[in-house]
This record gives structure tokens, sequence and C-alpha cells, in this order.
């Protein structure tokens, strides 16, 4: 409990110091949104099929770059040690890290759904469902951003770390195009990727429909990929937060 | 009070790559004790905080920080040490309440005892005129201050002090030295490592001096003067030192191993002081010459530092 509370403090402050800023939060909003729009513009018909797709890309995106950017910055300036020195289980501090990053990257693109919901009309006709899709993918994406925040140094490194992640998945994973126009070959590697899953359940949430699995499935793999995230964190973490 | 060492070391080796930072390092520091750590630039001293505070792993050796294993239990060890770093570890957005408050939420403080830490630490560091200024703002020596005042926040049973006046001008030094004995009277075991020799033998009860990775002496800092030092000095003036003889001199005085004229006195290095004296009393009594002043000088821990420090550095140890 006492650990908990611990995390709790590491996110609250992180939410002070960054995330809550003004300029981040409408960095976040603003490329997603003009994307859904210019879709719109050329065609109101279809800019359901990929605005769930977009909004899973801000989770990635924003998610994965700012764990990423907090925790670099705080190794460069030092006060990373402060964490380090403090009686905290690397879990506590990971935990802290990736909640703060969740909760921005979860309140951008619910930000951002309002918007559309408020501008464009779009539904949300299976809130628990888009519910988990964000708390999944935001979870998991934040535990990735700090995984790869602890093998590096610098900022740039971290981010041409995780674009060779991050720019293959958005065209596996559903996001411009639905799975079942992928070429065979590269199904398996759609499969092998979260954001397939985040995708599938933000778009169960706002049409209701499945576009290839379904939500038990997806639900069961994002929970999978959280916490394969959160090993794959706790394991770098333990070889490189002391570098 | 405990009867286990706040600090006890043993066999400690660290190696990085093909460098070996600390070798077989032992030492043990006792609870309510002021310890200096020595060393020149690249000795293994930061290593040895690092060790000591769980933000690196040894190689081999023990270490216990009040009885506990770092190595086995950091958490635990964490939460009864404080570390100061030499460069600064709080949060430059944050103010100086806020950051102090933080790090007491770090080590599981409730609000109320928090309150009441944060209060008590701005003013014993004389910043509560600055609770409100961002960390980021005040000049080094205030923010060294800070940095000091968040290592204790949670009343830690040992502080290390990396470096703690490193940088500051000699009024805020001075006054942060007297700060630390202050905290060492309340009951923290302090562990002390710096480049000023002055400040180790006026705030510290035992030094390590530490070489290569390499223990080269400890004990107290007398103790450490008499390692390097093999003789004493006596300067003797008297009344009319062109009268006197080098070789007469030596003759009349067995104490006395070396006689050389100085700056119009004669510097004698002396195996035993005391009959030194006597004999150079006769001597001049006997050559008809009255002594007009008698010094001794003894080695500082800086002549003894320096004697470590250069090969057969000890033949020359003693100076003023």
């Amino acid at each position: 409990m006492s650990q908990l509370r611990r995390a709790l403090a590491i996110s609250w402050k992180d939410i002070e110091s960054y995330y809550g800023k003004p300029p981040l939060i409408t960095w976040g909003l603003l490329f997603p949104a003009v994307l859904i729009l210019s879709v719109y513009v050329k065609d109101p018909a279809t800019y359901l099929d990929i605005a769930p797709g977009v909004i899973a890309m801000t989770l990635l995106f924003g998610n994965t770059s700012m764990a990423a950017i907090v925790v670099t910055f705080e190794k460069r300036a030092g006060t990373f040690q402060r964490l380090l020195l403090a009686p905290l289980a690397l879990r506590t501090l990971i935990l802290g890290k990736a909640a703060s990053a969740s909760a921005y990257g979860m309140a951008t693109a619910l930000a951002l759904s309002l918007g559309l919901k408020v501008v464009l009309g779009m539904p949300v006709v299976n809130p628990p469902l888009f519910a988990a899709g964000l708390v999944l993918g935001a979870g998991c994406f934040s535990l990735l951003g700090l995984a790869a925040a602890v093998m590096v140094r610098e900022v740039f490194e971290a981010m041409t770390l995780m674009n060779f992640f991050r720019f293959p998945i958005l065209f596996v994973s559903g996001v411009f195009m639905p799975l079942a126009q992928l070429p065979p070959w590269l199904k398996p590697v759609a499969l092998a990727s979260p954001l397939t899953y985040v995708v599938e359940l933000l778009h169960l949430g706002v049409t209701g429909r499945s576009t290839w699995a379904g939500p038990a499935v997806s639900i069961l793999a994002g929970l999978l990929f959280l916490l394969a995230s959160g090993v794959l964190a706790e394991a770098l973490f333990r070889r490189r937060a002391y570098a | 009070m405990p009867s286990t060492p706040a600090i006890a070391v043993s066999g400690l080796s660290k190696s990085f790559g093909s460098l070996q930072a600390l070798r077989e390092v032992k030492f043990a520091v006792g609870r309510g004790e002021i310890f200096a750590y020595l060393g020149p630039n690249g000795a293994g001293k930061t290593t040895t905080i690092r060790i000591l505070a769980g933000l690196l792993p040894r190689d081999a050796g023990e270490v216990s920080i009040c009885g506990a294993d770092v190595a086995a239990d950091p958490v635990a060890v964490k939460a009864r040490i404080g570390v100061v770093p030499d460069a600064s570890n709080l949060y430059p957005e944050l103010t100086c309440r806020r950051n102090l408050d933080y790090v007491g939420e770090l080590y599981g403080l409730g609000r109320r005892v928090r309150t009441a830490k944060v209060a008590e630490l701005l003013s014993f560091f004389d910043l509560a005129d600055r609770a409100g200024t961002p960390f980021g703002a005040l000049s080094r020596g205030l923010k060294r201050r800070l940095t000091i005042a968040a290592a204790l926040v949670h009343d830690p049973e040992v502080v290390f002090l990396d470096e703690p006046t490193s940088g500051l001008d000699v009024p805020s030094a001075r006054a942060l030295r007297e700060r630390i004995r202050t905290i060492n009277r309340q009951g923290a075991t302090v562990f002390l490592t710096t480049h000023n020799l002055q400040e180790a033998e006026a705030l510290s009860q035992r030094v390590l001096i530490l070489i290569r990775g390499r223990v080269a002496a400890q004990g107290t800092p007398g103790e450490i003067r008499q390692q390097v030092q093999r003789y004493n000095l006596l300067v003797v003036t008297f009344s009319s030192t062109s009268e006197i003889e080098a070789a007469r001199l030596l003759r009349a005085c067995p104490a006395v191993l070396q006689a050389t004229p100085r700056n119009g006195a004669w510097h004698l290095e002396v195996t035993e002081a005391h009959a030194a004296l006597e004999q150079v009393v006769a001597f001049a009594g006997g050559e008809g010459v009255r002594i007009s002043g008698i010094n001794t000088l003894t080695a500082s821990l800086e002549d003894a530092f320096m004697s470590l420090l250069t090969e057969g550095g000890a033949k020359g140890g003693a100076r003023a």
C-alpha cells in the first residue's frame, strides 16, 4: 500500500511538471484532429473507418513519446537519480511513470474523441469496450516508451529506437487499412502487434462492429501485451536504470 | 544506540571494464561519527558512495548499512540513508517547498509529518523566505542547501555528502559546515567526501584516504599525520644565528637528525621533541647564545595526503 501511494506521488508530480502543461495537450490533439478532419472533408461517409485507428495512433505516439521523453529528460537532468535513491521498488517507479503517461494519453484521446463527437457527431456505441481500448493501449504503449527510454541517454535516441517499431506496426495494425485487405504474409505480423487489438477495441467501441477478432480475443490479447510490456520494462530497468 | 556500525565495508571491489576502481576496500564507520573519505580525482570515492547508496552493484565484498546489506534489501537500506550527490538532483520547475514535500512522499511520510518536516528544514537551512521559489531560480549556494535538506526529509540514520561545499563561497561553505556539525549532533552518522582537507580535518572524527581504489591510510586525522610523519620539526631562532655551525649543533644534540638554517632560524628535524629541546638549550648555553624563539611544526592532513599520494612522499612530510 505504501509503495502504491509512492507510485501515485510520482504520477501526480509528473502530471504537475510535464503532462498538465497546455502546450503538451494541444500538441497531442492537433495532429490527429487535423488528420481525421481531412478525411472527413474528402468523404464524410468514411471518416468512421479511420477515426478509431487515428485515436489508437494518438495513444501509440503520445504515450511512447511522452513516457520516453520524461525519463530521458530526467536522466539528463539528474533528477531520475532522486527516484533511484528513494526507497522505491523498481515496479513502483515503473508504475508511477507509466500511470502518468497513460493518464496523459487517455486524456488526449478522450479529448480528441469528445471533439469528434461534438464536431462530427462521432458515436460511441459501446463505451466499456472503447474505454478498455484506451486503458490497455495507453498502459501498453507507456510501458514500451519507458523500456525504450531506459536503454538510451538522449531523447532523439529513444525516438529513433521506437520509430523502428512504431511506423511498421502503424501500417499492419488496421489503422489505415482493414486487416482483411492485408496480404496473407503480413497477417502474422499484424497479430503480433499490440496496436491491432487496440484498434479493434476502439472500432468495437465507436461503431459496434468487429473488423476481425471480436471483443474477447482483443481484450485478452491486450492484457497479454500489457503484461509483456510490463515484464520487458521491468527487466530493462533492472539492467539499465542504474547505468 | 545499536551496536552494529553505521557502515561496514570489507573486501569491496569494483571494476569498469579493465579499470579497477576499488580494490579490497575495508572500513567501518561508527554510529554518530563524521567520517571523511578522501582521495584525488578518480580514486573511487563516488563509486564507493554509489555502491553504498544502492545505485551501483559491487563485484565483490561485503557492504552493510546499519546492519543490512544494500544489495539484498535496497528498499530497507535506502529508507535509512540520505544521499547528497555532488550535482543537484532536485526538480528545477518545482518550488523549494514542493521539492521537499515530494521527496517526503517518496519516502512514504504522511502529509502532517511532511508539512512539519518541510517547514523545519526550510527554516534550518534559512530557506523559509524562498519556499515558493522554483529550485531552478536559486543561486548555487541555495541549491546546495536545498539538496542537502532534501536528503534529510526522512531523518536518515546515515547521511552521505559528496563534496558538500564544492563551488561555494567562503561564508556559505562555513555556514554549511556548521549545519553538518548540527546534523551530526542530532544523531546522524555523516559520511563525507571532499577535496578540502582542512574541511575534512575540521569536521571529521576519522579519515580514510583512498588512492587508486586502495585504502592508503585510515584513522583519526592525528593518526594519519603520525603515519606519514617520520620526525618532528623544531624551528629555533638563536640571538646570533651566524655563529652557529650545523656540525657542532648536530654533535651536541643527538636527538637532532638534521639542521638547516632558513630565513634567520634553524629548522631542526628531531626524533623526539622534548629531548631535542633540552639538548638545544644546553647547546645554546655552551655556545654563549640566547634562544629568542622556538616553534614546533607538525604535519597537516594535507601534508599527509600529499605524502601518501606521491611516491616516497613520507620522507619530506613535515610542514606547518
